[in-house]
């Protein structure tokens, strides 16, 4: 491994730090488009900063651009409170309009220049190396590390000064203001680090990589934990992981620093979205379907508490009078004996002293609605536990 | 080049009578399929999907290896319908909220298709140069088969709609009750929403996909200021749609190095900003002028109660009192006063005011009778 490839890991795993942080915060208050929204509406304000500088690299382009960013979040909530259209409308107004006019800015004035809409907004982790920060005549690093790791130790610094504040006005705007912080001042807060962090992360890798980086490693961590601290550690790790190995990927494939990392996050949040234990799609189907059955169990219990006539409880008469298909009614049955709440005689079904038990408390539940009664219910039949 | 010139250009010159087309009905079709987007508080849906498109296109590409746009395009469909689905899994099966499931598909999708991009780049084949005009559009690339594309699928679009309308506006301003009434909410969503797919998909090229929400966006929030009607707002929205893309296109081909997209998606802003101010229903001009007007009204009924409030005090409602007395109270001013004298409530003779009859009997019922004396 080569020090120039050191130096876009670690470059990488520094973007992917310091977006997660700011990023688990957006996805938690529900904002989260207004990164993608900031990673565009940027555009002008890096245009104007070289206009005036005629220097990509420096520091009033950050400034000018982040400011661009915090101007759009606050235009969106001017617009917002117009009352006149809702918040995503605000939001899908505002971006594309100021980066019209970035793409505009540059088509007119910067064509001889090198300046292009291309190299903004997509970014390329492979030249960072290249572009190196000297002081005093000694090579230092390359720049975009020394730009990162300061947004990062800024944003660590924050987070661990502010961390309780930010948490509660997270969860409990009302609670913040009432104990004292505004949560006015977090909002804004929180918006100039993101702006902040996007634009130092969009120099070193362009805008769709820090929307990435921002957004899927805090919403898979979201999947696996309610505990703050945990989502944020874990929303750390997915990035810096994705960061490596999607550096690797890239190698591997020649292609697109960026694009693959965005891919190997794209892996990650599928492969959580897919198997998380309690949130995953795979464990909720699961769950949605023994909820089904049951519910149809519960439904079947009490048809035979109501009849006493023996057509209505042939075993064939499942499937034949309550129409349910000849799986789901054996997969019923089969439950309902092995939790001892019916008896079956020749192929005519009878309720147990237990099932008859379990179904008129279940029809008082079902009458009073009352959660102590399903509480109860819950310690003395155990449907899915036993 | 002036207007008159340019106008006699759209009509001899195939090019930008090409791309005027394409535009105005793209801006058209996107103003129709916006409005349900905006309605149904998926302004940006838009946004995500005119990125997901962009991995359907380059694994389209290097699959067939051609560059027809038809075939990029069906791959963009395909790709877009999948983010789309894909979203709606992760709103319906899990907690994250539907921006995080936007922004993720957004960037994600989009983060693939560079890595295919990039991939594509490295092939040895030259025909790969061009796909990333789908990026940033370029209407100079339409061509008349474009155009006749667009306006077959805007057909389809409209006659679908009208077949459908009833049940779209009811899914809109009420699903639960759609649901009651034994349609199926799940087929009309999907149709709704793959039109609005498609729709992106067909403004890719054109204005390309970072500026395709705006595309949708824009017209139909410019639309809803003026009317509280469903049809009126399709309507309008349409026209919105199809005059910015005429104006962005007039635009930028009178001027070098304009592309036509980031202009179309200023003019569609410029109808928004007029809209927001001017409509005068809801904009924010007539809105402040009738809030001034109210908080007059008030003040000059604070004024009259005050009066009353002293003259009830005396046996003769009209015995003259000092103005000297209102200079404490905060709704007199001069000119108020002066309304109030020229309303016939209020005499003055030198530095003494009196109510007259009228006004006294206006003060005395200025409660109970407020709403319906409120003019």
């Amino acid at each position: 491994m080569s020090s120039a490839q050191l130096e876009i890991q670690l470059i990488a795993s520094l973007v992917a730090v310091a977006c997660a942080i700011p990023g688990t915060f957006l996805v938690l208050r529900k904002m989260a488009m207004i990164s993608d929204a900031i990673s565009h509406s940027i555009l002008p304000g890096i245009v104007i900063g070289f206009f005036i500088t005629n220097d990509l690299n420096s520091p009033l382009l950050i400034l000018l651009a982040a400011l661009t960013g915090i101007i759009t979040v606050i235009l969106v909530e001017y617009i917002q409170k117009t009352g006149l259209v809702k918040e995503d409308t605000a939001i899908g107004l505002v971006f594309p309009a100021l980066f019209s006019i970035g793409v505009i800015m540059i088509a007119k004035n910067a064509n001889d220049v090198h300046l292009d809409v291309d190299a903004v907004l997509l970014g390329e982790l492979a030249f960072a190396p290249f572009d190196r920060l000297v002081i005093g005549g000694t090579d230092v690093g390359p720049k975009s590390f020394w730009i990162v790791g300061t947004i990062l130790l800024i944003t660590v610094t924050l987070l661990f000064t502010f961390f309780k504040e930010l948490k509660v006005s997270t969860f409990d705007k009302g609670l913040a203001a009432s104990l004292g912080f505004s949560p006015a001042i977090m909002h804004y807060g929180l918006m100039s680090v993101s702006s902040v962090t996007t634009v130092g992360a969009f120099d070193a890798v362009g805008a769709i990589l820090v929307v990435a980086l921002m957004i899927a490693p805090a919403a898979a961590a979201y999947l696996l934990t309610k505990d703050l601290k945990k989502m944020l550690g874990l929303a750390i790790g997915f990035g810096t992981f994705s960061a490596i190995f999607g550096y690797w990927v890239a190698h591997w494939l020649d292609a697109s620093i960026a694009g693959s990392i965005t891919t190997v996050l794209g892996l990650v949040f599928l492969m959580v979205y897919l198997f998380a234990p309690t949130k995953g799609i795979i464990a909720v189907l699961y769950r949605e379907r023994q909820q089904r059955t049951e519910v149809s169990l519960l439904t079947f219990l009490l048809h035979l508490k109501n009849h006493d006539e023996e057509s209505e409880r042939h075993v064939k008469h499942l499937n034949e009078h309550i129409n349910w298909q000849k799986v789901r009614s054996k997969s019923v049955l089969d439950l309902a004996q092995k939790n001892n709440m019916i008896l079956i005689e020749n192929n005519i079904v009878s309720l147990t002293q237990k099932g008859d038990e379990f179904t008129s408390k279940a029809i008082d539940y079902i009458i009073t609605n009352e959660d102590t009664q399903i509480e109860d219910m819950k310690d003395d039949f155990f449907l899915f536990r036993g | 080049m002036d207007f008159i010139e340019y106008i006699e250009l759209v009509f001899t010159d195939y090019t930008l009578r090409t791309i005027t087309l394409g535009t105005a009905i793209l801006g058209a079709v996107c103003g129709m399929l916006g409005s349900f987007a905006v309605l149904r508080k998926q302004s940006l849906l838009g946004d995500a999907i005119s990125h997901a498109a962009l991995p359907g296109i380059a694994i389209a590409f290097l699959i067939t290896g051609a560059k027809d746009s038809n075939t990029l395009l069906l791959g963009a469909l395909v790709s877009g319908l999948i983010g789309t689905f894909w979203i709606r899994g992760i709103v319906t099966k899990t907690h994250l909220k539907s921006d995080t499931a936007l922004g993720l598909i957004l960037s994600l999708f989009f983060g693939f298709g560079m890595l295919l991009l990039t991939f594509i780049q490295k092939q040895p084949n030259a025909n790969q140069a061009g796909l990333d005009k789908y990026l940033f559009g370029q209407a100079a690339t339409l061509v008349e088969s474009d155009v006749w594309m667009m306006a077959i699928v805007t057909g389809i679009c409209l006659i679908v709609m009208l077949t459908f309308w009833k049940e779209f506006k009811i899914l809109l301003f009420d699903s639960d009750y759609t649901k009651t009434l034994g349609l199926n909410t799940k087929t009309i969503d999907i149709l709704i929403t793959s039109f609005i797919v498609l729709a992106i998909v067909l403004g890719l090229q054109t204005v390309g996909v970072v500026l395709m929400s705006a595309m949708l966006l824009a017209p139909a929030a410019a639309a809803r200021q003026w009317t509280n009607s469903l049809a009126v707002m399709v309507f309008l929205a349409a026209i919105f749609g199809a005059f910015s893309g005429v104006v962005g296109t007039a635009i930028s081909a009178s001027q070098n190095n304009l592309s036509t997209g980031p202009v179309i998606v200023l003019v569609a802003a410029v109808f928004v900003v007029f809209s927001f101010i001017f409509s005068p229903s809801r904009g924010l001009l007539f809105k402040q002028i009738r809030f001034i007007k109210n908080r007059r009204d008030l003040e000059l009924h604070k004024t009259l109660a005050f009066m009353h409030n002293i003259a009830e005090t005396h046996e003769d409602i009209s015995h003259p009192h000092a103005i000297r007395l209102l200079n404490n109270f905060q709704g007199y001013t001069k000119s108020s006063l002066q309304k109030l004298v020229d309303k016939d409530y209020v005499q003055i003779n030198g530095n003494m005011w009196s109510l007259t009859e009228t006004g006294f009997d206006i003060a005395a019922n200025l409660y109970n009778k407020q709403t319906t004396e409120d003019e």
